[in-house]
């Protein structure tokens, strides 16, 4: 069964003249463990889409069922509530609290829950020794480096260990080489730790990493294929794709 | 909850000054609050104290109704009761002494305290310092208080001289009591028959003192007392010096009415500076948001962040609320020890006072963080993920611009119906209706100061004015706080003003006879010692003297109420001096009161007893009920705040058997000779120790000084209104320059010089000065008006004079906060790094 769904999900910015189709009418289904991406070119709506699923956002028209439950005729206090526990998110720019540290900043979906402070940073800092970031526990954000930031929102977003994890560009603000490491630790997500990813990205070396692509453009999913193959010649071939598109 | 504690703290530290600057107005008006509070209650217990000492364990006091003399005989009611334990008789006079006398010690007149020695020993504490106390056999002996002794360096077997009935009488000093004496008040204990024999009223007394027998409901034997004594008897309460007590208490409410404001100022600035906060945090809000918090943990957030500050600011306003008490009472100390003798030992905190103080200061926090804290709940957690949009203009809210005006359209309408109730509401109305219109007048204004102040500064004028324009809501708050400071200084100045030539008006009108012959403590009452008429035959013989008029006094019941009875010539104390009069037409008053029974009522006695012209008030005078005729409201300078009627001579004698004259009042010719008539009168003086000659001039001038003296007092609290007031600009300008660091990043890129980014932080504070300033000096003078009309209609009349110097001052006190406040921030957007700032978010 999927665990999450979209039916006609439709957004509409502003109105009359004005009016922006940012989604037309989109129906995508990511099942239970599944690593889907959803690729496109800037300003095509994939962090529309992003914004719906995990809540942030209300549509114009059409619903998003999280396990069958309708998150668009939630109340507000759920909804922070369901993004607390069962959602977590990864954005471009990290979004890391300035004034709190590495562990805080993983640690907050549970603080904010409600957890024991001292156990939700024990579950804080095991995630960051996973994703490799032990030895910077007790830095601030202004003390790491790109690629180490994304590594604690990513921490952050696994802290309460939610079903589903949404990712927006999650690559777009650090060089290759950083953003390569970014990319196998979202595959490691997914095999390892079991995690159902959402990811949108325009980039084709990180989407090479999913289980599954869409391709979106003006806001309507257009095509879709299924991953087999490794590595660069499948980031090769996307790329191809996506110049035809 | 622990984890927004966490990042409400490291936020607080992480912009230091502004912390520090937000919670300094939490400070300040604590520390008023607390301060000025703990302060008073030391005064009252000192005072207390000393009255206390004295009045040992007295239960009962009765005086007559008139408070005149009555039979000694009289005691025995009361001794014969059950329940009385002890009864004593006394005579409690007030004697002046003669002038060279009085004015090498510094004290004008003693109270004189016929006592009836064993008996008197039995219900109070006399304690000793040095000889004894009075015995039943003695004559001519006096004990009195250290105080006394010291001023007059008298010691025991020393002789002490009183004026008398029969001229004047030794005393010998046998004893003196180791007790502070009553402020203002010393007292000199005799045997009751030489005080009796002294002030020639044999076989009076004027006070019955009484110890009930313990375990009785003392106003049960009260009730039985008054009953015993008959109608024209009443009885005090037990503690003196109410009049002070009362005074001290409206310091306190006047006291606790400036923290109030100044903590609300507190919280204007706390509404500012979380404003500020929510926009700026807009980002980090948002991202807690997407990651789960829900609308209460941002409000929660944000509500941790301000009650961080108000404990802080409240901890740190009661320490220093205690520190304002010391030093306060080390000032007013000295006042204390020479004009009351009463020893404060150190500022008194209690519970009350501790607990308002801090619960105010933390409210007050939080009312101001209330609303900016709301306003974070309706940031989007979508807000995190947009990028950053610098600057966005507010703007100012026309909804709550126009319920403003309507307000003030409102207090307008009240203030033109004349009615007091009204015009005070309307004040209030006034004030709300200023803050609530300040946002949608501060671009227009702006604009319009901007010219004024384009003049100064070209260009960077235009700049703050923008920048003005930008945040219309924020500066508005600010020249609120402004406002309300200015609003109270000015207030203050035109009460003072008004008081001041008032007081003065009341002078030159009810006192304006070329010579005084009059009591040197300047009140009528408290027994002086008259004079015969031969007095004023004197004076009218006197070369030079054109005529002369007296003042009579005598005391009267109205329905339980004493009040002052003054007797005055009909006919030529108009001439010489008359009445400030309110209702009635002075020339028929005073032609009322020769033909018939008839007074003039003063202000207070007016609007006490709802008194108008041509009630008929039966009045309780030595002779038995009398009925009176209201002609007329009026009052003179001397009794303008006593409830006072002023009767004619012949009704005062008829009714009251006063004859002796407490003040003469000379009028010498236009082309006489002023120093020789003085020295005449000075002469004629000399055989009257209860007299001093006072030539008007020099009486106007000492009068005019001593208001001078309070008016600087009133200077003081001016000051403290205006110092928080200046905290809000500072708070505002350094918020603007942190705000805008980016941007003046890029005006130091483009080569603007830190002089011109100074010059442009001083203008945006010059403009905010002059709207606080312009909105300041509106409401004050309402306020102000408000204060004096509430006085009239207390009955204390005084005309409402415009405070010119006033205006001048609150302007004056506008522009150098304007000045003073850009100090620090534009030193701290002239120094910015130019790269840090472009990269600062
Ligand atoms: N708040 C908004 N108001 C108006 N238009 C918006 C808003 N957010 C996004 N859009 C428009 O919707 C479209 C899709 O935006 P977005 O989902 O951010 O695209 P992508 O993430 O694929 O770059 C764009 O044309 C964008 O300009
Ligand atoms: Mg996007």
């Amino acid at each position: 069964m999927a665990l999450i769904r979209t039916e006609n999900l439709t957004k509409i910015y502003g109105t009359g003249e004005a009016a922006v189709v940012a989604l037309d009418h989109v129906n995508i289904a990511v099942e239970k463990g599944e690593f889907l991406a959803v690729m496109g070119p800037s300003g095509c709506g994939k962090s529309t889409l992003l914004h719906l699923v995990g809540g942030l956002d209300r549509p114009t028209e059409g619903r998003v069922l999280l396990d069958g439950r309708d998150l668009t005729s939630l109340r507000d206090d759920d909804l922070a509530a369901l993004r607390r526990r069962r959602i977590g998110f990864i954005f471009q720019f990290y979004n890391l609290i300035p004034v709190l540290t590495a562990l805080e900043n993983a640690a907050l979906p549970l603080l904010l829950d409600g957890v024991k402070p001292a156990e939700a940073h024990r579950r804080a800092a095991e995630w960051l020794t996973r994703l490799g970031m032990g030895d910077r526990l007790h830095h601030r954000p202004d003390q790491l480096s790109g690629g180490q930031q994304q590594r604690v929102a990513i921490a952050r977003a696994l802290v309460a260990e939610p079903d589903l994890i949404l990712a927006d560009e999650p690559t777009g603000n650090l060089d290759s080489r950083a953003g390569d490491e970014i990319a196998a630790l979202l595959r490691r997500i997914s095999s390892e730790w079991g995690r159902t990813i959402l990811l949108v990205t325009h980039d084709s070396r990180v989407a090479a990493h999913a289980d599954r692509i869409l391709f979106m453009k003006d806001g309507r999913i257009i095509d879709e294929t299924r991953l087999t193959g490794t590595g660069e010649e499948q980031a090769q071939a996307l790329r191809e794709r996506m110049e035809a598109l | 909850m622990r984890v927004q504690l966490t990042m409400a703290l490291r936020y607080l530290r992480g912009r230091k000054l502004r912390t520090a600057l937000t919670t300094l107005a939490v400070v300040f008006g604590v520390a008023v609050l607390f301060g000025m509070n703990a302060l008073l209650p030391t005064m009252l217990q000192a005072f207390r104290q000393t009255v206390l000492a004295t009045m040992g364990k007295v239960d009962l006091v009765f005086t007559s109704v008139t408070d005149g003399p009555f039979p000694a005989d009289r005691v025995e009611a009361v001794r014969r009761l059950e329940e009385i334990a002890e009864a004593t008789g006394s005579l409690r006079r007030n004697v002046l002494l003669p002038p060279e006398v009085a004015s090498r010690a510094g004290v004008n007149a003693v109270t004189l305290v016929g006592v009836e020695p064993e008996v008197a020993a039995r219900l109070r504490h006399y304690p000793l310092k040095e000889g004894r106390f009075l015995n039943a056999g003695d004559g001519n002996a006096a004990v009195i208080s250290k105080g006394l002794a010291e001023k007059l360096a008298l010691a025991v077997g020393d002789r002490l001289t009183l004026p008398s009935a029969t001229g004047t009488t030794d005393l010998e000093v046998v004893g003196i009591l180791d007790v502070p004496s009553i402020p203002g008040v010393e007292e000199v204990y005799i045997p009751l028959p030489v005080a009796q024999r002294l002030l020639g009223i044999p076989g009076q007394i004027n006070v019955i003192e009484a110890v009930v027998k313990p375990g009785v409901d003392r106003d049960e034997v009260k009730k039985a007392a008054l009953a015993a004594l008959g109608d024209l008897f009443k009885a005090e309460p037990p503690e003196m010096g109410e009049e002070l007590i009362a005074s001290l208490r409206m310091g306190e409410v006047a006291f606790a009415l400036f923290g109030v404001m100044a903590l609300a100022i507190g919280a204007f600035i706390i509404l500012n500076t979380f404003r500020t906060v929510v926009v700026e945090r807009r980002h980090d809000l948002g991202m807690l948001r997407a990651v789960g918090a829900s609308r209460r943990a941002v409000v929660g957030l944000m509500l941790a962040e301000s009650l961080l500050q108000g404990l802080l600011g409240t901890a740190a306003g009661l320490a220093a609320g205690y520190g304002l008490a010391w030093v306060l009472l080390l000032t007013v100390k000295s006042v204390m020890q020479h004009y009351l003798r009463m020893e404060a030992i150190a500022p008194i905190i209690t519970l009350p006072n501790l607990l308002t103080a801090t619960i105010l200061g933390i409210v007050a926090t939080l009312a101001g963080g209330l609303w900016p804290a709301l306003s974070a709940r309706r940031v989007t957690p979508l807000e995190a993920l947009r990028p950053v949009v610098p600057g966005a203009y507010e703007r100012a809210a026309k909804k709550r611009g126009i319920v403003g005006a309507v307000l003030v359209v409102l207090a307008a309408l009240a203030l033109v119906t004349g009615n007091f109730n009204l015009t005070a509401l309307g004040s209030l109305l006034f004030l709300v209706g200023l803050v609530l219109v300040a946002p949608v007048l501060v671009s227009p204004l702006a604009r319009l100061f901007g010219r004024l102040l384009a003049l100064i500064f070209a260009r960077e004028g235009r700049l703050a004015e923008g920048n003005l324009a930008r945040q219309p809501n924020r500066a508005a708050v600010t020249a609120s706080a402004l406002m309300v400071g200015l609003a109270m200084v000015l207030a203050l100045a035109g009460m003072v003003t008004s008081i001041f030539d008032g007081f003065m008006s009341y002078i030159d009108h009810s006192l304006r006879a070329d010579f005084l012959l009059m009591p040197a403590s300047l009140v009528l009452g408290g027994g002086n010692v008259g004079a015969g008429p031969e007095l004023v035959e004197e004076v009218r013989e006197v070369p030079g003297v054109l005529g002369a008029t007296t003042l009579r006094l005598g005391t009267a019941a109205v329905n339980g109420l004493t009040i002052q009875v003054i007797g005055v010539d009909p006919r030529t104390y108009p001439q010489l001096s008359g009445l400030v009069f309110r209702y009635g037409d002075p020339e028929e008053a005073f032609a009322a009161l020769g033909r018939e029974r008839a007074m003039i009522v003063n202000g207070v006695f007016a609007a006490q007893r709802g008194v108008r012209v041509g009630d008929v008030l039966t009045l309780q005078t030595p002779a038995g009920e009398r009925e009176y005729r209201v002609v007329g409201v009026g009052s003179d300078y001397l009794n303008a705040k006593l409830v006072t009627a002023y009767i004619s001579h012949a009704n005062l004698e008829r009714d009251f058997y006063q004859t002796a004259d407490l003040l003469v009042m000379v009028e010498a010719a236009e082309d006489a000779d002023m120093a020789a008539v003085q020295a005449r009168l000075e002469k004629i003086v000399q055989k009257y120790p209860s007299f001093v000659l006072t030539e008007w001039r020099s009486f106007r001038e000492e009068q005019e000084r001593v208001f001078g003296q309070s008016v600087s007092l009133f200077n003081v609290i001016g000051v403290m209104f205006a110092l928080p007031s200046l905290l809000a600009m500072v708070n505002t300008l350094t918020i603007n320059v942190m705000e805008r660091t980016r941007e003046i990043g890029v005006l130091r890129a483009v080569g603007s010089t830190r002089r011109q980014i100074r010059r442009m932080v001083l203008a945006e504070s010059l403009l905010l000065g002059a709207l606080g300033t312009a909105f300041g000096i509106l409401a004050g003078l309402w306020l102000g008006y408000v204060l004096v009309q509430g006085m009239n209609v207390s009955g204390f009349v005084i005309p409402y004079y415009f405070p010119y110097t006033g205006i001048l001052v609150a302007v004056a006190v506008g522009l150098l906060i304007g000045v003073g406040a850009a100090v620090v921030p534009a030193r701290r957007a002239a120094r910015l790094d130019v790269v840090a700032a472009l990269r600062y978010e």
